[in-house]
């Protein structure tokens, strides 16, 4: 188990490199003039020289790279050049925001796919279970940015129950909660439905297996053996695919900021490509990996945690 | 305490039980004993109220003289594990393997009896002596997979003497582990059915074990009970051509009954296959392959005759007789 | 065979020629010129002459929605055709090969899940500037590693077979057996994904032109229509409402499409899903 916990480990640092180096060079070495980019084209040849110097342009490319990982280690991700600040402290700013939606993404994802999928197995080939599969074929077509529209029609605009966008931030923690609502909902809609899916084929499968049928022999409830015994096993296959959607979870938040107006990292993504802000995207880009990598990896530990057999084999 | 009568089965034209007719006792011992696809795991399953949702159910099933043959989920929830108990063919997938065995073991006693954990451990304990797994306290915290097949198999059969069952159901309990260690479950069976008074149903194709288990057995074939009486009479002096047949086909004893890749070796069978349910004639299953079969055969199915005071047959041979 | 065609491949079907056969149509025709504008006849209710009325700039927004229809089929096409080719020469490739190419693929392959098509775009966007060749690239990209690891998981196994082997013990050049037998026996596994991929292509360029990172002012898109329609949610809701469908009914239509497709080449894998 160890060896599997270290092998692991070592594949993740080694993959955070490569991705590192892969941002980079997508923002560094491809054709193109970062000063030009960021100053524009009626920009004066001084002020390109300046801005070259101050980026660090006129060093070779491999040292660029070695003081831009070696930096980021250490928390420091550069100065922004649109809000004249350390990208670091902007990112600080604006995490908590992106990490609140994406949690109660991945809250609401649970709760509505591990439920709906449970269930559909609990009723299969019959009209719930029909029901629902229909209804996560429509949830995985709809674009989340459309679904937050309608949303916003119906519950902000027709209904004024709930705030159309915005964020005020965890010092008014209804109203925090209440702007919330929606987002989430956009956001956990796509990713519910295909782990609806997921879990209801997953438990299928565990419910044809010998043990369940032990456990209603011992006159256990329909309930208590679809929550007690085969949802623990229907998550062994399932945990690979929540990683992932975690994943696109943090992801969809670059969307859902945009659309609800939230000031989190998604937010500013945007506005520094406006701004023609590269330090920024490339840091910013490079945290989203970052969390999509680690989400993975997370989930490959977890798996050893969860079943028992794999413990022991590996 | 337990009575089938005209009990059947079916799934649209396809009658995996017909008119089964069966009374259980306590302390009765009976075997059931028919090539795969007879209908024995249903029989058993039906006992336990636990016969697929799909399956259409006629006829009449009395628990201590409850009618339950329409009877609801709850209702049998508080039968199982109470009244009757059942343990499955394959002990390596029958326990759940994310779960500790002690944990799988107090479930029901917690949930059936209100016992406390404390309270339900002490009883685990106890019942893992009775069937004779040793050092109990470390098994309690191990998982399924760390077990062999005959622990497993001793674990299930604690889980379903756990809430003191009437009946005990045996549904092919050694057809998965090896000679040796089938023999020791088979007797421990024996053994608990005697000292607890309880009833035991031992399904199986081993003849050899229905003769070292049970007091009475009854003969299936595609969904009919075809032949019943004292095992030891009917082994010895078949009725039935079918059983004739299959204790014909007897497997040789000493061929092992898996292989040397370790695949276990087809069950012997009567010259011919069984045909699928759908397929069966109307009359007697056995038709078509019987190597008597009468003209009538066919298309009437053939009542119970009386071979013995205590023993009887379906086939029209008997009738014909006079 | 006188088996049914399975429901899900019929209503992708239909969905996929409606859609496919909208883009077609508005190459030749559509009922006004797209991108016409004119001003007086802002946000006309729908009519005759304008059956599902005008935007906010007086363009008739059928038409709109048809060129919208040729945008993102164009735009799916080109991406997954460009995406897949490179993944199923990798895929070949690797399986050709085998021993560290094929683990140096794969690892590639699963780097390229760290990079979601958003984000990969978003990297381009920065450089470049925002254009629809960027969303194209960025949506092929992602596709790289998808058809990569289908192909090379298909393939292996036709490795094994039979014939196959023949071939090599027949001193077949690998590259020649992956082109003569391999390729047009995993076609059916690649047509799958390929149809499957087409949805979530749609569904990301529509992402990315509503983010203003795909298709620009004034080109038609279903995505770009939509973040057009968002500033205009209280005076026209309308306008929000039809691109939406459009996208749903596309993503819907190649979804289904695939899943009846797969279900057709390999129905053991359909049984309980
Ligand atoms: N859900 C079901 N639908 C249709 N037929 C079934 C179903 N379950 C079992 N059967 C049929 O019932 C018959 C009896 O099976 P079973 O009781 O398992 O036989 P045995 O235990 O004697 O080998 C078999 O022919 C089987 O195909
Ligand atoms: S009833 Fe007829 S077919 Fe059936 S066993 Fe008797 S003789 Fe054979
Ligand atoms: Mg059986």
């Amino acid at each position: 188990m160890w060896y599997f916990i270290f092998r692991r480990t070592a594949g993740f640092v080694a993959t955070l490199f490569v991705v590192s180096a892969v941002v980079f060079s997508v923002m560094n070495i491809l054709p193109g003039d970062p000063a030009l980019t960021i100053l524009g084209l009626d920009a004066t040849d001084d002020a390109l020289a300046a801005l070259r110097e101050q980026l660090g342009l006129n060093q070779p490319v491999l040292a660029r790279y070695v003081s831009w990982v070696w930096n980021a280690l250490q928390g420091d991700f550069g100065i922004s050049h649109s809000f004249r600040v350390p990208v670091s402290e902007l990112i600080a700013e604006r995490l908590p925001m992106t990490v609140s939606l994406a949690v109660a993404g991945m809250i609401f994802t649970l709760v509505i796919a591990l439920s709906l999928g449970i269930g559909a197995a609990a009723r299969h080939r019959k009209v719930g279970d029909w029901g629902v599969m229909f209804i996560s074929q429509i949830g995985i077509a709809v674009p989340a940015f459309w679904l937050s529209m309608l949303l916003v029609l119906l519950f902000a605009v027709k209904l004024r129950w709930l705030p159309p966008g915005g964020f005020a931030g965890w010092s008014d923690p209804v109203a925090a909660m209440r702007s919330l609502v929606l987002p989430t909902i956009a956001l956990g809609v796509v990713q519910s439905a295909v782990l609806a899916r997921v879990t209801r084929s997953s438990a299928l499968e565990v419910m044809r297996q010998d043990f369940v049928r032990t456990a209603r022999a011992s006159g256990l409830s329909r309930r208590r053996v679809l929550w007690r015994h085969v949802l623990p096993n229907a998550l062994v296959p399932i945990v690979t695919i929540v990683g992932m959607q975690f994943a696109a979870l943090v992801t969809g938040t670059i969307v859902i900021e945009n659309v609800f107006y939230l000031p989190g990292l998604g937010r500013l993504i945007f506005q520094s490509i406006s701004n023609r802000d590269l330090p920024t995207v490339q840091a910013l880009v490079m945290l989203f990996a970052a969390i999509v990598v680690t989400a993975n990896f997370v989930v490959d530990l977890l798996y050893v945690v969860i079943d028992p057999r794999l413990k022991a084999r590996t | 305490m337990f009575q089938l009568a005209d009990f059947s089965v079916s799934f649209g034209t396809a009658t995996a039980l017909r008119r089964a007719t069966l009374d259980i006792r306590q302390g009765d011992r009976l075997g059931i004993v028919g090539e795969s696809g007879s209908g024995k795991t249903m029989l058993a399953l039906a006992l336990m109220g636990m016969a697929p949702d799909a399956a259409k159910i006629g006829g009449r099933l009395t628990i201590d003289g409850q009618d339950m043959t329409h009877a609801s989920e709850r209702t049998w929830q508080q039968m199982r594990a109470r009244r009757v108990a059942m343990i499955f063919q394959e002990p390596m997938s029958a326990l759940n393997p994310l779960r500790r065995i002690g944990d799988t073991m107090m479930e029901p006693l917690i949930v059936h009896e209100g016992l406390s954990r404390a309270q339900a451990q002490a009883r685990v304990l106890a019942l893992f002596e009775e069937v004779g797994i040793p050092d109990p306290a470390a098994r309690l915290r191990m998982f399924p997979h760390e077990l062999s097949g005959g622990q497993r198999q001793r674990v299930l059969i604690a889980l379903a003497l756990a809430c003191n069952p009437a009946l005990l159901i045996a549904d092919e309990p050694t057809t998965a582990l090896d000679a040796n260690v089938a023999l020791r479950i088979t007797d421990l069976l024996v053994r608990l059915a005697r000292e607890r008074g309880m009833a035991l149903v031992f399904i199986t194709h081993d003849l050899a074990a229905v003769a070292r288990t049970t007091k009475d057995i009854v003969v299936m074939y595609g969904g009919d009970m075809i032949e019943r009486g004292p095992t030891a009479q009917v082994l010895a002096a078949p009725a039935h051509p079918y059983t004739q047949g299959l204790l014909a086909a007897r497997p040789d004893p000493t061929v092992p009954p898996r292989d040397a890749t370790g695949k276990r070796r087809r069950l012997p069978t009567l010259p011919g296959t069984v045909p699928p349910l759908a397929a069966l004639p109307q009359g007697c299953r056995f038709s078509g392959r019987c190597s008597v079969e009468l003209p009538q055969c066919a298309g009437t199915r053939p009542t119970d005759h009386a071979v013995d005071p205590d023993r009887s047959a379906a086939c029209h041979l008997l009738g014909a007789a006079p | 065979m006188t088996r049914r065609l399975p429901v899900n491949f019929i209503l992708g079907a239909v969905l996929v020629a409606l859609v496919v056969g909208t883009a077609a149509l508005s190459l030749v025709w559509t009922p006004h010129d797209a991108t016409q504008m004119a001003i007086s006849n802002k946000f006309a209710a729908p009519s005759a002459t304008h059956w599902l009325g005008t935007d906010q700039l007086g363009r008739d927004v059928l038409s709109q929605l048809m060129a919208g229809a040729r945008n993102s089929m164009a735009v799916a096409l080109v991406a997954v055709l460009l995406g897949g080719s490179v993944g199923v020469a990798l895929g070949l490739l690797a399986s050709a090969l085998g021993g560290w190419v094929e683990d140096g693929v794969m690892r590639l392959a699963d780097l390229g899940f760290a990079f979601p098509a958003l984000l990969f775009a978003i990297m381009l966007a920065a450089v470049f500037g925002p254009s629809l060749t960027n969303a194209v690239l960025a949506i092929a990209f992602i596709n790289i590693p998808v058809f990569a690891r289908v192909t090379r998981g298909a393939a292996n196994q036709v490795w094994t077979l039979d014939y196959v082997l023949a071939a090599r013990a027949a001193g077949m050049n690998r590259f020649a057996i992956s082109r003569d037998h391999i390729l047009p026996n995993i076609a059916a596994a690649i047509i799958v994904q390929a149809t499957i991929e087409f949805a979530v292509a749609i569904l990301a360029e529509a992402a990315l032109s509503y983010l203003g990172l795909g298709a620009q002012p004034p080109a038609s898109s279903w995505g770009r229509l939509l973040s057009e329609a968002q500033t205009l949610m209280y005076i026209a809701p309308q306008l929000a409402i039809y691109p939406g469908l459009c996208i749903v009914v596309a993503v819907v239509g190649f979804g289904l499409l695939g899943d009846g497709l797969r279900d057709m080449s390999d129905p053991r894998l359909s049984r309980e899903r």
